[in-house]
């Protein structure tokens, strides 16, 4: 025992350990132990032997490069990099070893498998008491998980910035695609500050007001052109309207620009509510429907006159008409008689056709006036069902339920609608003897509906009938007529704040109602 | 037998006949004025006892007429019925001052019993 113990001493001290006793042979066990116990690759290296060869690994070396001891102990660690020999590291290692100095560096490094694996590695030199570097020690950690993960951060970045600079293209893209958007519009536009400075116009603005884009940036929008845009209307709805009603819709100025002429303009105005850059920004939109307008009213003109014209030879006639009939001779033909009736009938249908274009006319071009009174609605809609029952022999007019005493409204033009859609009913099942008319109090609105037995109306002509001059195909040759009836009847209706509707099944009649609304600030509404 | 005078006064030559045929054969006597330039004239030659006009008339319109018949002492008296195929012509008619409007195309008997109310008045 004492022999082997001298022995294993004598052999430690070759390696420059000197132990005097058991208890530091003991210590050194520990310390072999610690060593090997440690996550840390631990190796020495004998700088004074050609080549630096390592001398001393721990386990964790091993465990780390997938060497076993053998394949470790003298080699120089640069086996470890196989044939990654280009790293700029290299360069570090190779300065502290031929200074003596320690050092820190992050190189890839291979397993025995040829597995990558990042190599924390720290070296630091042992020097003798003359300063010589005799070994040094390396401390070697495998950060591969960090490095990876600072990769992935790296690729990230990368990432990103190629997101952002792609956004920011596409964003710029969209950019120019709502400028292309802006500048084509067959409408003006003004973008306006909050302190109604013009931010922006755009090509359409240009061109209709005669101005060019550097008078008009950057100006207040009421000095712009010397003044002309300083327009009361304007002003009143930038500065009183558009602060407490956001949006203004179809504001409509009036402004003769001395220029240009007389201008009628439709503006919509938007200030800008969202948080940000935008906000409180003003939109204004400008249609310019000075020439609309004008065409509108000359056709109202041309009908009112076409129809006055139209109607004075229509006098005449009608009056000879009742003339030849009170100087009939008594002892005429039946069938004289019977002509001469059916001829005041036709007049008298001339003359409905020349009230109806004007009417739609006017409905059309929004002219229409209403005369609100309130009147004795269900009683209305009885003489209304008496007058034409009066005419009619060969269909029963059934009125049932009861709607309202009072209801404000234009009479002649609810009686009108009610005619038009009872003469309808009756016109269109010449094989029924019945039409129903319902009245009824539905909520706030009171409802109408006519019903009929008769042919009924396709499903894709039912939204048409309501068209101007849509008549049904075959309809048009068997029951004459304009085809406005149905078109002013909706209207009517629909300036009443109601609407107009039918149910119909081809072959099976049809049911045409109506609603109005009954509280009158609702109905004054639209 | 004294017939009472009704003066008619309308651009359309159709109706001025129409209405002297029927209003001739109800028993009055009738002055036809196509152009209402020459009305007053005839006012004052013939002092009719009631007037039927139109309104639109070429160079002088109906309501011109009436208003000036209405300003003189003189004619202010005599019953002016508008009979006229203009939608706005009842408004017209009461703003210049008629005594009754009568929209065209009209019913005779209705014409002839106004006529005969106003005369009567």
């Amino acid at each position: 025992m004492e022999n082997r113990k001298g022995h294993e001493l004598d052999s430690l001290n070759n390696g420059e350990f000197t132990f005097s006793n058991d208890t530091l042979k003991q210590d050194l066990s520990l310390l072999m132990k610690a060593l090997d116990s440690s996550i840390s690759g631990i190796i020495l290296t004998d700088n004074q032997q050609p080549d630096n060869p390592i001398i001393y690994c721990n386990k964790a070396f091993e465990r780390i490069t997938g060497y076993q001891r053998h394949e470790i102990i003298g080699h120089n660690c640069r086996f470890l990099q196989k044939e990654d020999r280009n790293q700029k590291e290299r360069a570090v290692l190779r300065n502290a070893v031929k200074e003596g100095k320690e050092c820190v560096v992050e190189m890839r490094n291979y397993q025995k498998n040829g597995t990558l694996f990042w190599n924390e590695l720290y070296m630091s030199p042992i020097k003798d008491e003359q300063g010589n570097v005799c070994y040094f020690i390396g401390v070697q950690n495998d950060v591969t998980r960090r490095k990876k993960a600072e990769q992935e951060l790296l690729h990230q970045q990368d990432v990103m910035e190629a997101q952002i600079s792609e956004r920011t293209k596409s964003l710029k893209e969209s950019e120019d695609y709502l400028s292309s958007i802006v500048q084509t519009v067959r409408e003006s536009l003004v973008v306006l500050n909050p302190d109604f400075k013009v931010l922006s116009v755009n090509e359409h603005f240009l061109k209709t007001f005669k101005v060019g884009k550097e008078e008009t940036e950057g100006r207040l929008l009421y000095d712009l052109g010397n003044g002309q845009w300083n327009i009361p209307q304007l002003k009143e709805l930038l500065e009183n309207i558009l602060p407490t009603n956001n949006p203004v819709e179809e504001f409509e100025v009036e402004h003769d620009f001395p220029h240009i002429g007389k201008k009628l303009m439709l503006l919509n105005a938007h200030r800008i509510e969202l948080e940000g850059q935008y906000k409180d920004r003003i939109l204004i939109a400008i249609e310019d429907i000075t020439d609309r307008r004008e065409i509108e009213r000359r056709k109202d003109d041309f009908l009112s006159i076409a129809s006055h014209e139209l109607k004075t030879p229509l006098t005449t006639i009608k009056g000879y008409v009742q003339i030849m009939q009170r100087l009939l001779p008594s002892d005429i033909s039946d069938k004289f008689k019977d002509i001469l009736k059916k001829t005041g009938i036709y007049v008298e249908r001339l003359n409905t056709l020349i009230a109806d274009l004007l009417d739609m006319s006017r409905i059309q071009t929004g002219n229409i006036e209403l005369h609100r009174e309130t009147f004795d609605f269900d009683k209305a809609i009885h003489e209304a069902v008496e007058n034409i029952q009066a005419a009619t022999k060969t269909h029963q007019i059934i009125i049932k339920g009861s709607a309202t005493n009072s209801y404000t409204g234009d009479e002649s033009h609810i009686v009108q609608v009610i005619n038009n859609l009872l003469s309808n009913a009756i016109k269109y099942s010449p094989e029924s003897d019945e039409v129903e008319v319902y009245l009824s109090k539905v909520s706030n609105f009171l409802k109408v509906a006519v019903k009929d037995k008769g042919m009924g109306i396709k499903i894709e002509d039912q939204k048409k009938i309501f068209d101007r001059f849509f008549r049904v195909g075959e309809i048009q040759q068997r029951f004459p007529g304009m085809g406005i009836g149905l078109y002013v009847c909706e209207q009517i209706i629909k300036n009443h704040g109601g609407t107009l509707w039918v149910e119909s099944e081809f072959g099976q009649g049809s049911t045409f109602s109506f609603t109005l609304p009954l509280d009158e600030r609702k109905s004054n509404v639209q | 037998m004294y017939n009472k005078t009704i003066l008619i006064c309308d651009d359309d030559e159709g109706i001025l006949d129409m209405l002297e045929l029927i209003l001739e054969e109800t028993g009055y006597r009738i002055i036809p004025v196509k152009n209402s330039l020459l009305i007053y004239e005839e006012i004052e030659k013939q002092s009719p006892d009631l007037i039927l006009l139109d309104l639109w008339m070429p160079v002088l319109s109906g309501d011109q007429v009436l208003r000036t018949l209405r300003k003189n002492p003189e004619t202010n008296n005599i019953p002016v019925i508008v009979i006229s195929a203009s939608r706005e012509g009842q408004r017209i008619a009461n703003e210049a001052g008629a005594d009754d409007f009568i929209a065209k195309p009209f019913d005779l008997d209705q014409l002839v019993n106004r006529v005969q109310k106003l005369i009567a008045a």
